[in-house]
């Protein structure tokens, strides 16, 4: 492969903001053919370096060669001119345009007037290319991330990529869609793209790179060939020092139950759901991304109630109708989406941390007591080492892990005795990760119950007292430690046997 | 001090603000020998009232990250209402109450299509101003009714306490009321919050609705005490009262350093705004320019308002871009969301 | 089913039920009101909607950008008062010319709006409140408060409306109202094929979409907005030609009726979706009610508190029941893929 003349390279390219060396002299070369993955906890620069390849950012220094010649990259659609496409985490579609549309809707040169008979047999084509089943006059609206992502690299290959950037693709996604996924990426190699493919899953990255590339703190580290590389010298590289690599969780499970849920259903989103938990016990939820796992946490907290079923909590039945009253009673729920649910990024550390409990914070005329609210959100900085300078700190400006510890005292600060983990690790970097496993082995040992739901299998696996499968929002059974194996899970959550791997 | 996440810029914009302040009070000294007197003092609040009253309210309903035309709709259909029933020979005491109460179910009925159904609150308030209005129109026609009693007139005039009239001192309390409600109370701080991230309030416990529902009641309650006052002021109305209002009211909040987002600004800047308005409003007038070119000048000032800090920051990042010894703002930074640890 | 899921989108039904109400109410106003069933009455409301109609093509594109424009009473108001103030002081300007004028300064105007929204980055709400006071501020000052009168006017402007294009029996179709109808279909056509239109429609459905995408999402708004003045203009000029006398006040409030139409049309004002047909119904959807109800002799203020009355009905009928509906599809077309995956596994 390597006889082959590089595609792009990026030479020696630094990029400064502010105080913060964001990228220092960083070489990468990709090759057609060649899937380069690029390793790095988040802070490494990994975003820095896409937003230079695709014209967001200018690099301070350094240049980007396109097939041995120098090119200027200053937006998107140049980036695009010069074939090089980067397909995010949450796709980037037009959920009012149909399929075919949100392929062809950036070309140029398809004519004055759209030839819709033509756009249509063209997208077909396409996705014929890709091995895809899509109805191409079908709005995307109604995709699925997964379908919404192989609209993407349509797009991309119509375009004539030659260099196809992938952010993360496969964070939200389920087991079954990451094969499919690299089915289509390994299609795309073999057409002689080349990719650029970013994953905190090293599992996926040894599945699926030919090349692998780790920058720490704005510099490169190591670019080797896949084979040289193992997990071991690639945390190492990552992190600076070697880690354990996998946290299991102590004994800590109680005899006394905290929660019991019998036959709890929503209609047309989850039913029969019967299950347990004691105090200090990790329950694990596991199964495909739109199970209905969140569903029936989000049930358990009040945002969307179920209509049937019974929850006893603490001995005495409950329905629970709103997250105040679930707050009430002692259950805490910390959202998937930090973003979307989890933080007011704009306001202060403490002012996230107080705010489901405020009004212990209060002064007998109604005025927030900031000094009692900096000194609870102060205890938490140090007890979970929040890396900011101090709690008036904006929330935006921490890091992705930081933010999420935010995220965990806040409900934490509501004394809960029930708490909800919903993908508590998802995009955070590795070493953020093992103080999250830190932290939930810590809580359970307190007497919490808790419910993780999580899409890492060896996370759930490793973290678990017992493990719950869930498949299409049904419950397919219960495992206990012992019996919770990758394979068992993976059946159940399948319903089938698949085999994994292979075109 | 403040509910503000960047509070230095506010600061900055504030101070903005008070120059800016300054410099038309300094034009308006310079321009009219008449500026500086008691009654030219009382005139400029007494000629605005109503809309300084209203953009109070309307500042927490922007920083929720909402916004309300029917205000002047509100304000003319209290009006004409409250002429109508006097008209047809009710007490006026009984004509102010129906009026308030009409308002108020009017505020209700905005907060409910907006907090219950999830409708945009723009469409919302756009479609309910063109039927309030309607609705005034259909009280009063072409007609215009006055002849009020008294006490009634009284209240819209100065001179009631002191040099000041029943508004300005309503303003001024109402001010300190809003301002430590909003900058100090776990409701103002609500207010910021869902105005910020609706989903993450929710998710927290906070009423999201209810918060919503019980700011547009305020709306229409105040908008309908504020159509009672200009009536009193007046002492006469006709189906177009209070038209366009609106425009001045969002300029006034806007210019104050709100964004039309949702989730920033502070009472302090919407106050100092209200002084430059009304100061640029009162030296036009001084220097007899017309009402339209009037409401022209504020028409630009919402533009700019929005269109200068845009501007100082595009100029920040493109110095920034070229020479990156120069500190950029932290607001740049937060584009690089998660690749930053936070850094005292 | 498929097929059919297809064919009929959740936007169409829209559209249809539109279509359906419209019958009803003629029906019923034709139960009420004597003679209703005649040319006299298309003639009134076919003139009356016409003025709205040229201007919501402009709103619509604007809407579809997820952005909006308030402004256009404003700019109908200024060029129609402009095109008259010329054509009054100076008798032998030719049609053409009269019309130019007023389709230039009106794009004018709205290339001021564009500038300001998609370079100046102003949300569309502020500029456009804004533009709407500062145009018509400056209107009143450039018009000294003069009324433009029918007298000034050469008989070619006072008889346009009269103009009849062809007749079919009773029905004279008038050449305005001909022109209004051919400009919904022309600029139906360009937002069905040509690029410019469909990516009005990306932009509005996802604007970090479009950034990504590399479209020239700042240049697409703009033209939006200078096509939505110039439309507005041309709009100017049929309000000149049909009432004849203009003050500075002229087509006060018309944004109202405007948005009106364009949101009973069910396009959405969040942007993405909606048609120019869609738009049409909207506009003769009020234009029916408005004639109607002056014909049974409601009083004519009751014509406002309706209008604000419908749009919110549509605003509340596209939240609620349009997004059930696109669900409704969204989950048909899932089991459609499911029932295909099994289908793949299998082989």
């Amino acid at each position: 492969m390597n006889q082959l003349s590089p595609v792009l390279e990026i030479r020696g390219v630094s990029k400064r903001f502010d105080a913060t060396q964001a990228l220092d002299h960083v070489s990468l070369t990709l090759y057609p053919g060649q899937v380069h993955a690029l390793l790095g906890e988040n802070g490494a620069g990994k975003s820095t370096l896409i937003k230079i390849m695709t014209g967001i950012h200018q690099p301070d220094q350094g240049a980007i060669l396109l097939n041995g010649r120098s090119i200027q990259v200053t937006n998107s659609s140049q980036a695009q001119l010069h074939g090089i496409a980067a397909i995010y985490q949450e796709p980037m579609i037009f959920p009012d345009l149909n399929v075919a549309e949100n392929i062809f809707i950036s070309h140029r040169g398809r004519g004055a007037v759209v030839n819709w008979r033509k756009m249509y047999h063209d997208a077909s084509d396409i996705l014929g290319k890709l091995g895809v089943h899509l109805e191409v006059r079908s709005q995307a609206r109604g995709l699925t991330l997964a379908a919404q992502q192989t609209v993407e690299i349509a797009k991309a290959l119509s375009l004539k990529t030659r260099v196809l950037i992938m952010d993360e693709p496969t964070a939200s996604l389920s087991v079954h869609e990451v094969t499919q996924l690299f089915n289509l990426v390994r299609t795309l190699r073999n057409q002689g793209v080349a990719i650029l493919f970013i994953s905190h899953r090293l599992e996926e990255i040894f599945e699926i790179a030919d090349h692998i590339t780790i920058l720490r703190d704005g510099k490169l580290i190591s670019s080797k060939p896949v084979s040289e590389v193992t997990t071991e010298t690639a945390i190492r590289d990552m992190v600076g020092r070697d880690m354990e690599s996998f946290f299991v969780k102590d004994e800590s499970r109680r005899d006394d139950l905290i929660l019991s849920v019998q036959g709890l259903a929503r209609s047309g989103v989850f039913s029969g759901i019967t299950f347990d938990i004691h105090h200090g016990e990790v329950l694990g939820f596991a199964g495909l991304v739109g199970s209905g796992r969140t569903d029936v946490a989000l049930a358990l907290f009040g945002i969307s109630p179920a209509d049937e079923g019974k929850i006893i909590y603490d001995g005495q039945p409950v329905t629970i109708h709103s997250p105040a009253q679930a707050t009430h009673l002692g259950i805490a729920y910390v959202p998937e989406d930090r973003r979307e649910y989890g933080l007011v990024m704009p306001m202060s550390i403490a002012a996230n941390i107080t705010l489901p409990m405020l009004r212990r914070y209060l002064t007998r005329l109604g005025i927030v007591k900031r000094r009692a609210e900096e000194t609870t959100a102060e205890e938490y900085r140090q007890r979970f080492s929040i890396r900011a300078s101090n709690v008036r700190l904006v929330t935006s400006k921490l890091s992705g892990g930081n933010q999420q510890k935010v995220v965990l005292s806040k409900w934490l600060n509501t004394k809960p005795r029930l708490l909800i983990l919903d993908e508590p690790t998802r995009g955070i970097d590795v070493s953020a990760k093992a103080e999250v496993h830190h932290i939930i082995n810590e809580l359970a040992k307190e007497g919490l119950g808790i419910l993780l739901i999580s899409s890492d299998l060896p996370e759930v696996l490793a973290m678990s007292d017992r493990v719950l499968v869930m498949r299409e929002g049904r419950q397919m059974g219960i495992f206990t430690r012992q019996e919770a194996t990758q394979e068992t899970v993976m059946t159940a959550a399948m319903g089938q046997k698949i085999t994994v791997g292979g075109i | 001090m403040l509910q503000n996440r960047d509070w230095r810029w506010l600061l900055r914009w504030e101070s903005l603000l008070a120059v800016i302040l300054v410099a038309v009070i300094a034009a308006n000294i310079q321009m009219s020998s008449h500026y500086l007197g008691t009654d030219n003092f009382v005139n400029l609040f007494q000629l605005s009232i109503e809309k300084i009253i209203m953009a109070l309210i309307m500042t927490f309903i922007i920083i929720n990250g909402e916004i309300d035309l029917s205000v002047a709709s509100v304000m003319g259909l209290s009006a004409c209402l409250f002429g109508r029933l006097y008209d047809q020979d009710i007490p006026a005491e009984m004509a102010v109450v129906i009026a308030l109460v009409v308002g108020t179910v009017c505020g209700t009925f905005n907060g409910f299509w907006i907090a219950y159904a999830g409708l945009p609150s723009l469409a919302v308030t756009l479609a309910s101003s063109i039927m309030f209005r309607g609705v005034a129109r259909i009280l009063l026609e072409d007609r215009s009714v006055g002849l009020f009693p008294q006490w009634f007139n009284n209240l819209g005039q100065p001179d009631l306490i002191g040099p000041l009239s029943f508004g300005i001192i309503l303003f001024v309390v109402l001010f300190g009321i809003c301002l430590i409600v909003l900058q100090l109370t776990a409701f103002g701080r609500y207010v910021y919050i869902i105005g910020n991230n609706k989903g993450a309030a929710r998710y927290s416990g906070i009423k999201v609705r209810q918060t919503k529902l019980t700011l547009f009641i305020l709306s229409g309650l105040v908008a309908s005490l504020c159509g009672l006052l200009l009536a009193a002021r007046l002492g006469t109305v006709r189906a177009n009262a209070a038209e366009e209002f609106e425009l001045d009211i969002i300029t006034m909040v806007l210019l104050g350093g709100v964004s039309i987002f949702g989730g920033t600004g502070t009472l302090v800047g919407v106050g100092l705004s209200i002084l430059v308005v009304l100061n640029l409003r009162n030296g036009m007038s001084l220097a007899h320019y017309s009402g339209n070119i009037q409401t022209s000048v504020v028409g630009a000032l919402l533009i700019a308002s929005v269109l200068l800090p845009n501007l100082m920051r595009d100029t920040r990042r493109l110095r920034q871009w070229r020479d990156f010894r120069f500190r950029p703002r932290e607001t740049d930074l937060e584009e690089e969301e998660g690749t930053w640890q936070a850094v005292g | 089913m498929q097929k059919v899921r297809q064919l009929i989108r959740p936007e169409q039904i829209r559209e249809l039920s539109l279509l359906l109400i419209i019958i009803l109410i003629v029906i019923f106003f034709g139960s009420q009101i004597e003679n209703y069933y005649s040319a006299r009455t298309f003639q009134r409301i076919s003139s009356s909607v016409m003025i709205i109609m040229v201007v919501a093509v402009g709103e619509t594109m604007v809407v579809l950008t997820r952005n909006i424009d308030l402004s256009v009473s404003s700019m109908v108001g200024f060029t129609a008062y402009l095109a008259g103030q010329q054509v009054s002081q100076n008798d032998n300007l030719s049609p053409a010319v009269v019309v130019l004028l007023a389709v230039s300064f009106g794009a004018l105007l709205g290339l001021i709006n564009g500038l300001l929204v998609a370079y100046g980055k102003i949300p569309a709400i502020v500029v456009t409140l804004g533009t709407l006071a500062i145009y018509r501020g400056a209107l009143v000052e450039y018009g000294h408060s003069k009324n433009i009168l029918v007298r000034d006017l050469p008989d070619w402007l006072v008889n346009l409306p009269r103009e009849t294009l062809f007749s079919v029996g009773e029905l004279d179709i008038r050449l305005l109202a001909g022109l209004a109808f051919i400009i919904v279909i022309i600029f139906q056509m360009v937002l069905l094929f040509l690029p410019y239109g469909r990516r009005l429609y990306a932009i509005g459905s996802s604007p970090d979409a479009a950034r990504i995408a590399g479209l020239p999402a700042r240049r697409i708004v703009l033209l939006a907005y200078v096509l939505c003045g110039a439309l507005s203009g041309l709009g100017g000029f049929i309000y000149l030609s049909r009432i004849g006398t203009v003050g500075t006040t002229a087509a006060q409030g018309l944004h109202m009726q405007v948005i009106a139409a364009v949101v009973v049309g069910g396009v959405n004002i969040f942007g993405g979706s909606g048609t120019m047909i869609g738009m049409m119904l909207g506009a003769i959807l009020m234009g029916i009610l408005e004639q109607s109800l002056i014909r049974m002799q409601i009083n004519e203020f009751w014509k406002d508190a309706i209008f604000g009355m419908f749009i919110l009905l549509a605003v509340a009928s596209d939240a609620l029941m349009m997004n059930r509906l696109r669900d409704l599809w969204a989950r048909g077309a899932i089991q459609m893929r499911i029932a295909q995956d099994a289908a793949v596994q299998k082989e």
